[in-house]
């Protein structure tokens, strides 16, 4: 296709123009330490040229360019500063040429203020090896800053850490994921030592309303910092009370150091943070690549990035991930500590929360040492618990658990190890985020067949293993259905977000449960047989766990819905009522969800509403379930059969 | 409370690095230093005020304030002279985690009193004379420490000093 004398040509030419353009251009372009050696930077041009660097993989890493969908490449990098070609963002091989050119000088560039050669480190690096740089042609600066950085990792390995999801924080829903630089000699004890890689979009702190809509459409910028680990501990595991999954990744020291370098340049780097797809475990995906060129890991994520999915990919290569470790959520240690006690000391742990009066009680002075040292840790976890996630806690719980501290401290006897056993296990294991569905069944006296896609990521009946117990979200799914009778096609439901978070409240946890569900479905209501039907409610109410079987939930909740359909009266109707319900394990495969509910109309339509439902799944394996659902309303009845498969 | 510690934290940080160069993107640069430290304890703070003043954001992931680990501000990076980093390494955990710390100290282990030896020079094989040390003396260190955490840091390293086991870590 391209015949050899053109190429020379061409790169003649190239070579001429930038001659040209290097003697006459003004002498600040050639940079602050005089001018580079113009016969030696066209050298270097010359040889990058003909080993096509600006087209190898590992250009396009450094500059985060992706390829677009018409040809040529777009960096996905927002911030000037990071290119020397002002054509950077869109022109390799410019980028290339500008780098070379950057490296003679001193100039202090990008946002970090330091000379090319040390605020593009991992760039300098890979070119020096490609290109064999003569130090004494193009001197090689002392980067000390970077060197003092560098060192203060002691870097030995990297570890991906995942802390799970959070319903009550919309940014949280999907879980978050981040890098932790193991120090050399670092032990299980010393691991919160270690410092992280961390992006994160930087929001304002008077962001307002505004902070969702802006957060999935790129409105923010997102930076790489680096916190201590223990501040990112505190943060989920103490405040926000998520479980952590830790990720020991098989690095070389050599591509631990790459992927550093990389880090580094990173930091005058920003980019058009995306909710859902240019996200915070994307551009560490990008980070990883970099440190081992052979991984293809963002290629792997079109539309959306789920931290989940990342944490999959990952687990998925062979050999990548050396070990996997856990580090439970304060309420969770509290439950499984529960757990371990028999009714009447777990109760009286609870009393010594609240009076401290029982710590010279009967039924705790006869109890051995080890037992004592153990419900008041329990007491002052619990004490902690409160302190922390309360918004402003009295000052009392903080004296309490004090007093509680002093007292265990009188025991002079170390506390024992406690081993947390997970509520939910680690996300590798749980099935694929998006979800696809064939199935059929009869709708009063007709039958239908139906395929059901969505997007994410997970409801009440779903297969638990992997996920945050007992909570749902639901994006983008939508259902067509043919009924044969009627011979109609139609868009049967079609939901565009249904969030639900049970808590089940003991002595211990009192948070409320609630639900946001905004779709649409089809019912059949006064004269009209299928009708589309808008709906929009909100519910907040409570559960409580149960142990009968293998683990049920009860729940009821308070709600309020508004409808919108042809169906009605007025076209509309706005109401009240509440739900009660029940999840059931039966077995690790079976599960079982039954829900009643009542609503009263008031306003537009005067009507009201009795459905009930019950829904069963059979886990076949990882990625595939069986369905049995059924629903009830008004003279309405819906069983739906469905093969469920996760992509 | 450890909310407000956090932001008070980060915030400061930030507040601190503006006084700097200010760059549009509002992430400053203050080039070398320990952004973080230096402005924890340049009046060695009573926290509680810290934290009421600095509540101004919540700790919500994407919102902490990130300046203050930006990879150009460089927590890390310090200019390393030695001494000077270590301790400013030490006060500034004893301050963040002071209320992990004064649990574990109670209950003689825990990983945050293993760090805190460890950034303390003290060996492995002395850890569990550390937390016992701790774990003796927690109703006077914690008094200390409510007021100030470096003050605590300070009264676990005279103990350390005149404790015989440790006579030999602190000569270090």
């Amino acid at each position: 296709m391209n015949s050899k004398p053109y190429v020379f040509l061409a790169r003649r030419l190239y070579i001429a123009l930038l001659l040209f353009l290097l003697l006459f251009a003004p002498p600040s372009l050639a940079g602050a330490g005089g001018p580079p050696e113009h016969g030696y930077l066209v050298e270097l041009i010359d040889k990058a040229l003909q080993a096509k660097l600006a087209s190898e993989r590992e250009w396009h890493l450094l500059l985060h360019y992706r390829e677009n969908i018409f040809g040529g490449h777009t960096s996905e990098q927002d911030d000037p500063g990071f290119f020397m070609s002002p054509a950077g963002k869109t022109d390799p091989q410019a980028e290339l040429d500008a780098t070379l050119k950057q490296f003679f000088s001193e100039e202090l560039v990008g946002r970090s203020n330091q000379p090319a050669q040390c605020a593009f480190i991992a760039r300098y690096h890979w070119l020096q090896e490609r290109l064999q740089f003569d130090d004494s042609r193009l001197p090689k600066l002392a980067c000390e800053r970077f060197d003092r950085w560098f060192n203060d990792f002691e870097a030995h390995s990297i570890t991906l850490i995942f802390p799970s999801a959070f319903l009550n924080n919309p940014a949280s829903m999907f879980g978050h994921t981040f890098l932790r630089i193991d120090q050399k000699g670092q032990t299980e004890q010393t691991r919160i030592l270690a410092n992280t890689i961390n992006f994160a979009a930087y929001v304002p702190p008077d962001a307002g309303i505004a902070y969702p809509i802006r957060g999935i459409f790129g409105g923010y910028s997102g930076y790489f910092s680096t916190y201590p680990y223990y501040l990112k501990v505190q943060e989920y595991r103490d405040i926000e009370n998520r479980d952590i999954w830790e990720y020991r990744l098989n690095f070389t020291e050599h591509q631990v150091r790459r992927l550093l370098m990389h880090s580094w340049e990173m930091g005058n780097a920003a980019f058009d943070y995306f909710f859902f797809k240019e996200n915070c475990s994307y551009h560490l995906l990008a980070l990883l690549e970099y440190a081992d060129p052979t991984l293809h890991l963002t290629d792997e994520f079109l539309v959306w990035t789920v931290p989940a999915d990342t944490v999959r990919l990952i687990a998925s290569k062979p050999g990548l991930v050396s070990g996997i470790a856990y580090r439970p959520s304060r309420s969770n240690v509290i439950r499984r500590k529960r757990e371990a006690l028999p009714v009447g000391e777990r109760e009286l742990a609870h009393r010594i929360t609240q009076d401290l009066g029982e710590l010279t009680s009967p039924a705790f002075a006869q109890l051995d040492l080890k037992k004592q040292a153990f419900l008041l840790d329990l007491a002052s976890d619990y004490l902690r618990y409160r302190s922390e996630t309360a918004d402003s806690p009295p000052l009392e719980w903080k004296e309490r658990n004090r007093a509680v501290l002093t007292a265990r401290s009188q025991l002079r006897t170390p506390s024992e190890e406690f081993k947390v056993v997970p509520f939910a296990k680690q996300p590798e294991l749980g099935h694929k985020t998006s979800r696809a569905a064939v199935g059929g069944g009869w709708r009063n006296n007709d039958t239908f067949e139906e395929v059901t896609v969505r997007a994410g990521y997970h409801d009440l009946l779903d297969p638990e293993v992997g996920y945050t117990p007992d909570a749902q979200i639901e994006i983008a799914s939508v259902s067509l259905r043919h009924y044969n009778r009627m011979d109609q096609t139609r868009i049967e439901r079609a939901t565009l977000a249904n969030v639900l978070s049970l808590s089940p409240i003991d002595s211990v946890f009192h948070a409320p449960s609630w639900k946001l569900n905004v779709g649409m479905e089809t019912i059949k209501h006064n004269e009209c047989q299928l009708c589309s039907n808008g709906v929009m409610n909100v519910g907040i109410g409570g559960a409580m766990e149960s142990r009968l079987l293998k683990r049920e939930i009860l729940f009821a909740f308070g709600e309020a819905e508004a409808n919108h359909s042809r169906a009605y009266e007025e076209q509309h109707r706005i109401g009240g009522g509440g739900t009660v319900g029940m999840l059931v394990d039966v077995t690790d495969q079976w599960k079982i969800m039954a829900t009643g509910t009542y609503l009263k109309y008031g306003l537009g339509e005067q009507s009201d509403d009795v459905r009930w439902f019950v829904g069963s799944r059979y886990t076949v394996a990882q990625n595939w379930a069986l369905r049995l659902e059924y629903n009830h309303r008004d003279h309405d009845n819906d069983v739906l059969f469905s093969l469920q498969a996760f992509f | 409370m450890r909310k407000g510690l956090i932001i008070a934290l980060a915030v400061m940080a930030f507040v601190g690095t503006q006084v700097g160069i200010g760059f549009a993107m509002g992430i400053a640069d203050t080039g070398p230093g320990c952004g973080l430290g230096k402005e924890v304890w340049k009046n060695d703070p009573h926290t509680d005020n810290i934290g009421k003043q600095m509540l101004i954001s919540t700790t919500n992931n994407p919102i902490i304030p990130l300046q203050a680990f930006a990879i150009t501000t460089g927590t890390l990076g310090c200019k390393n002279s030695g001494k000077v980093w270590v301790e400013e390494r030490v006060n500034m955990f004893a301050f963040a985690n002071f209320e992990s710390l004064s649990q574990e100290m109670a209950q003689g282990q825990g990983e945050h009193l293993a760090s805190l030896a460890t950034l303390m020079g003290v060996l492995p094989e002395q850890h569990a004379a550390f937390f016992a040390m701790t774990q003796e003396r927690y109703s006077s260190l914690i008094k200390t420490g409510e007021a100030s955490p470096i003050a605590m840091v300070k009264a676990i390293n005279d103990a350390i000093a005149t404790h015989p086991v440790f006579a030999q870590a602190s000569a270090r």
